[in-house]
């Protein structure tokens, strides 16, 4: 080969290198840049006088007086809406038979996107479920209702070679002619009048509890539950994994037995997730009976198993890491051992165990799989202390799951899924982060 | 021939021969530390080979040798750090007091207590000032604070540092500088209350300046314990000892009072390695 | 001697004890290191705990149905009566979303290693490794949600586009350095300089337009395809591949680094540019790290739950043709995940018992990987280090 191609070569080596690094962390940003972009609106948006109200009526939250006199200016420009729906009612009712039935099915629909707009429409009977006592409480979806209310969805079928394709019908054209046609250009006028959208900061997203399976609320029983699995989960495999890592570095003789218990940790550390939790289900509840069924203390207990050996490993470096110098030094002063490890090891090697233990904990937090059959469940309030050992808690990492993938209106409560995985991330991020930071400023220390 | 030149120089150690300028010590040259035909070995190889000596209390001894010659080896048996080894192991005897060492009944960690060790590098704990000499008299079950306070004011003084740190006791050690650090590793030592005190090089990672501190120190803390220290340095050898130990390759060469043996050695290995005919 | 000295603390040789205190003393030596041993072998313990509880509990589907159905059949009808659990489908699954996420993130990672120990400057290291140790931190959950809610929807409503702009983007530079390479390999054997030169440009003009023609047909062949959902095995191969990048990158990173210096400078020496020398001399010194990486970063993607239960489609059959990764699978995690909920109340019956067995089929792929790149890694270190 020439000088030039081997040139060439070597450079798009470089750059294939240096583009895989760039893919890896543009890929971190594509992940993470809709998980935080989307997910601080459930914090921050712009929320309607729905909204108002109903912090109001489940929170006995906000101010009375601005949601009355909201309240007040809403209802004047909805009284208008009323009025025409009981014009066209009572018109509905003078039509002919067959005139009556066509128009009967489209007005019911009519209503029912009305109803999700602004609420129960005067003359409903009182709704069963919270959701469909108040209208739309976010602008970005009231925009949403208002094109469902404007437009009737079509599909068209006719190529079958092809994907049925969307399409949309006035609803305004349909009823052209009758006295409910003026309704929908008041209604896309007046929208905001009857709405009154308000930039709203919601903190109570991260400290309410949620109402009506997460359609209003916040998140506070998954936060808790969360934290509650996790310290846990730390509280039986910290001072297991510190003490077996004293074990292996100051105690063990090489020997089969140590290399056969070396081994078992790199096996655990391998086991899959998934069956992690079948063993917390088969061995904590069905055989140990912890607890009755799922219980924060399973879930717990399965979780110290899955971290026990990063936390092993940690400390076993940390430890490693601590000058020889010391040991000696203690010893030379006439001290035993043990004396020695408690006073003057562990202490040095104590920022290095912590940066295992905070990982481990960030990895509790976000693991899912075991906590699935031992601990989660998906609707509940928060617990309290006392319950850990017999009750469930619902939990971060669960939730985002169980209201994406199977909650019956899954499309319609996006922005708590994302201020779930949002929170959730940021739990996570935040506790490396600080991992990362402690063992730059150990390194800096050991340096200086 | 070991054996009877370690028997002539035993002799020669009993009467030491102090030049003008050094004072005989009060009380001293009793036998405190006495190896009879000792090894020690790192799994198969010997690294100290069948060596008798005789240390008397109070005075200096020094240890020289080329590097690998089994002399740091020796000192650390003497309070037996070599046990972190998991191969070491020893034979013949090693007496201090007139006990042994090595013995089935020997507790190691009161042994350490008796017998204090500085090593090569400064290697003070990452805690206060405080907390480093405070760490042994704690170990052994004082608690209260003002005797506390008192031993390490007593321990800093002795080692010739107390007017440097006395306004900063609660500051961390680390930030001391080498030669302060050593200085600090002594005063550590001396607050356990040892008998014997075994320098591991203690100067080797110092500047002059620092170097010549410790040596100063040496000369004040001798006559008050049993001093041994291993040095690659002649010159620091024939200032600060009374007497001194040649090894080459794990034997004891000579062993004899240290103004005899830098001006008229027996053994011309001895003679070659002092002039610098080898290193 | 010992006897003299019995009881005479407080004298000068206080350092020798009486031969009941050496006893006691060895007893709580001894209990105390038993202690910690017994902790530390918690960990072997609950391995073999484990193996025994989730085998336990997968024996009797074997026992009630036998080896045949479960690795032969892909009809997988568990909740029917009598249930049908072949699960050829579901592993099949499992091994198509492991392999699709190794070749993303295998070469990537390697590549990635490379550039973290022997390209850039520490400076810009430092840097690039939180990155990577943040993309490992992140919950699976939250991929599985991305790759849900975000890029599910955009294969299914853009797939073609997006898969011919990655076509152009990933494979034309190398198909451009093949051309270049190509040419220069088939004109040294000309001995003329200059006609070397001529024949040289010939071929670059005939490769390239060979290339150029057949990057169009195949950008234009994805372009046109219709995607059905976007929950299927390439939605999950591309989650999984960032998840297993981590490990691969930080394992083989390691045994990069464990290649000593002077073979690097060795090379050099000789003439090598950086290329050559890492590939020539350092990868094959380091092949055995990388391999133990690779399986781990594949065993990853293998035992990964959350993102293959929300993005894969969960649909048990094997896609058509074989290799077709636009469709919705199904895999072994999934199974037991989604399926225990329905299945733990009947315990005792098959239904629940093969899920045990998936545990089981994956606890021993698990297993046996580990084991296989420890050994590797052991032996690598022993190579190196010249025993």
């Amino acid at each position: 080969m020439n000088i030039g191609t081997r040139k060439i070569l070597d450079r798009s080596f470089t750059a294939v290198g240096i583009g895989s690094i760039i893919v890896m962390a543009f890929a971190l940003m594509v992940v993470v840049v809709p998980i935080v972009s989307n997910g601080i609106g459930a914090v921050f948006f712009t929320g309607t006088v729905e909204h108002r109200k109903m912090l109001r009526n489940e929170f006995q939250r906000g101010n009375v007086e601005h949601l009355a006199s909201g309240v007040a200016s809403s209802e004047r420009y909805r009284a208008r809406v009323y009025e025409i729906l009981g014009t066209f009612e009572a018109e509905l009712e003078r039509m002919e038979p067959e005139k009556k039935r066509a128009y009967t099915s489209k007005y019911s629909q009519t209503r029912t996107a009305l109803q999700a707009l602004l609420g129960p429409l005067p003359g409903d009977r009182a709704p069963m479920l919270t959701r469909f006592k108040y209208g739309q409480t976010r602008w970005e979806k009231a925009g949403e209702k208002l094109h469902d209310l404007l437009y009737e969805s079509k599909w068209d079928n006719s190529n079958a070679e092809i994907m049925g394709k969307e399409y949309f019908v006035s609803r305004a054209t349909a009823f052209e002619g009758t006295s409910l046609a003026p309704l929908f250009p008041y209604i896309k006028g007046n929208i905001e009048k009857m709405l009154l959208p308000e930039f709203t900061v919601y903190w109570g997203f991260i400290t309410d509890s949620s109402v009506d399976s997460h359609f209003f609320g916040g998140i506070w029983p998954e936060i808790q539950g969360t934290f509650f699995l996790a310290m846990g989960a730390m509280l039986f495999a910290f001072p297991l994994g510190v003490i077996a890592a004293v074990y292996f570095t100051e105690y063990a003789r090489p020997g089969f037995l140590n290399s056969m218990l070396r081994s078992a940790n790199s096996t655990l550390a391998g086991v899959p997730s998934i069956v992690f939790g079948m063993f917390g289900l088969a061995f904590f509840i069905n055989t140990l009976k912890v607890s009755e069924s799922k219980s924060v203390l399973a879930g717990s207990l399965t979780l110290a198993i899955m971290i026990l050996p990063t936390i092993i490993r940690a400390a076993e470096e940390a430890i490693l890491a601590v000058p020889k110098t010391y040991r000696e030094a203690s010893l030379s002063l006439g001290s035993t051992k043990w004396n020695t490890i408690a006073t003057v090891i562990l202490p040095a090697a104590l920022p290095g165990i912590l940066t295992g233990g905070v990982i481990s904990l960030g990895r509790a937090a976000g693991e899912t799989a075991p906590i699935i059959f031992t601990a989660a469940v998906s609707v509940g309030s928060a617990i309290g202390l006392a319950d850990v050992l017999s009750s469930p808690t619902p939990a971060l990492s669960w939730n985002i799951y169980n209201l994406a993938s199977e909650h019956e209106a899954a499309a319609q409560i996006r922005h708590v899924q994302y201020g779930m995985v949002l929170a959730l991330v940021t739990i996570v991020l935040l506790l490396n982060l600080s991992a990362i930071v402690l063992r730059a400023r150990i390194s800096k220390k050991l340096k200086a | 021939m070991i054996t009877s030149e370690s028997v002539s120089t035993k002799k020669a150690t009993r009467d030491i021969y102090l030049p003008p300028e050094r004072k005989t010590v009060e009380g001293g040259g009793k036998s405190h530390v006495v190896a009879k035909d000792f090894s020690i070995y790192y799994g198969e190889f010997e690294a100290v080979k069948r060596v008798s000596a005789d240390i008397l209390s109070k005075y200096v001894t020094a240890i020289i040798g080329p590097s690998g010659c089994g002399k740091s080896t020796f000192l650390r048996a003497i309070n037996r750090m070599n046990d972190l080894i998991p191969s070491c192991h020893t034979s013949g005897s090693l007496l201090f007091d007139g006990e042994d060492v090595y013995g089935k009944y020997t507790d190691e960690v009161l042994l350490r207590k008796k017998v204090g060790m500085v090593f090569q590098k400064p290697n003070p704990f990452p805690k206060s000032i405080f907390d480093n000499i405070a760490y042994g008299p704690r170990l052994h079950g004082m608690s209260d604070k003002k005797k506390l306070m008192e031993v390490v004011e007593r321990s800093l003084r002795k080692a010739a540092i107390w007017d440097e740190v006395c306004d900063r006791l609660d500051k961390n050690a680390l930030g001391l500088s080498g030669g302060q650090q050593q200085r600090l590793c002594v005063a550590r030592t001396l607050a356990v209350e040892p008998e014997v005190l075994l320098l591991d090089e203690p100067t080797s990672a110092l500047d002059p300046k620092a170097t010549a501190k410790i040596e100063d120190l040496i000369q004040e803390l001798r006559g008050s314990y049993t001093i041994m220290i291993v040095t690659h340095n002649m010159q620091q050898a024939s200032r600060v000892s009374d007497s001194t130990m040649f090894f080459y390759e794990g034997v004891l060469v000579e062993h004899a009072a240290t103004a005899q043996l830098f001006t008229n050695p027996k053994d011309p290995m001895t003679e070659d390695y002092i002039t610098g005919r080898f290193s | 001697m010992a006897e003299e000295s019995t009881g005479k603390s407080g004298r000068s040789n206080a350092f020798v004890v009486s031969a009941r205190q050496r006893m006691f003393q060895k007893i709580a030596k001894t209990a105390g290191e038993g202690l910690l041993f017994a902790m530390a072998s918690f960990v072997a313990v609950i391995v073999l705990f484990i193996f025994f509880f989730v085998a336990r509990d997968a024996i009797p589907f074997f026992q009630l149905r036998g080896f045949t159905e479960f690795f032969t059949s892909s009809n997988w009808y568990p909740a029917d009566e009598p249930g049908q659990f072949g699960a050829l489908a579901i592993i099949y699954g499992s091994l198509m979303v492991t392999i699709g996420s190794a070749l993303i993130a295998v070469p990537m990672g390697v590549a990635a290693a490379i550039c973290l120990s022997d390209i850039l400057p520490f400076s810009v290291r430092q840097y690039a490794k939180p990155v990577i140790e943040m993309l490992a931190a992140i919950p699976s959950v939250a991929f599985g949600f991305f790759a849900l809610v975000v890029l599910a929807p955009l294969m299914q409503n853009s797939g073609g586009p997006m898969l011919m702009w990655a076509w152009w983007i990933l494979v034309s530079p190398f198909l451009l350095l093949a051309v270049i390479v190509g040419s220069d390999l088939l004109t040294t054997s000309i001995p003329d300089e200059k006609r070397r030169h001529q024949a040289y440009l010939l071929f670059l003009a005939l490769f390239g337009l060979i290339a150029v023609a057949f990057l169009f047909m195949v950008g234009s062949l994805l372009n046109g395809l219709q995607i059905i959902t976007g929950t299927n095995a390439l939605n999950v191969s591309i989650i999984l591949s960032f998840m297993a990048l981590p490990t691969i990158v930080s394992v083989s990173e390691d045994a990069l680094q464990a290649v000593g210096r002077d073979i690097r400078e060795g090379s050099y020496a000789l003439g090598a540019t950086r290329a050559e020398t890492i590939i020539k001399t350092i990868l094959p010194a380091a092949s055995s790290g990388i391999l133990a990486a690779v399986i781990l970063g594949i065993m990853r993607a293998l035992g990964e739950t959350m993102v293959v239960w929300m993005a894969s489609g969960n649909s048990s059959h094997i896609p058509e043709p074989w290799f077709n990764y636009l469709e919705a699978i199904r895999t072994l995690t999934a199974t037991i995940a989604g399926d225990m909920g329905e299945a733990d109340q009947v315990t005792g019956s098959a239904r629940f018992h093969v899920l045990f067995a998936m545990g089981l089929l994956l606890l021993l792929l698990s297993f046996i990987s580990n084991f296989v790149s420890e050994r590797i890694v052991i032996r690598q270190r022993r190579i190196l280090s010249g025993q």
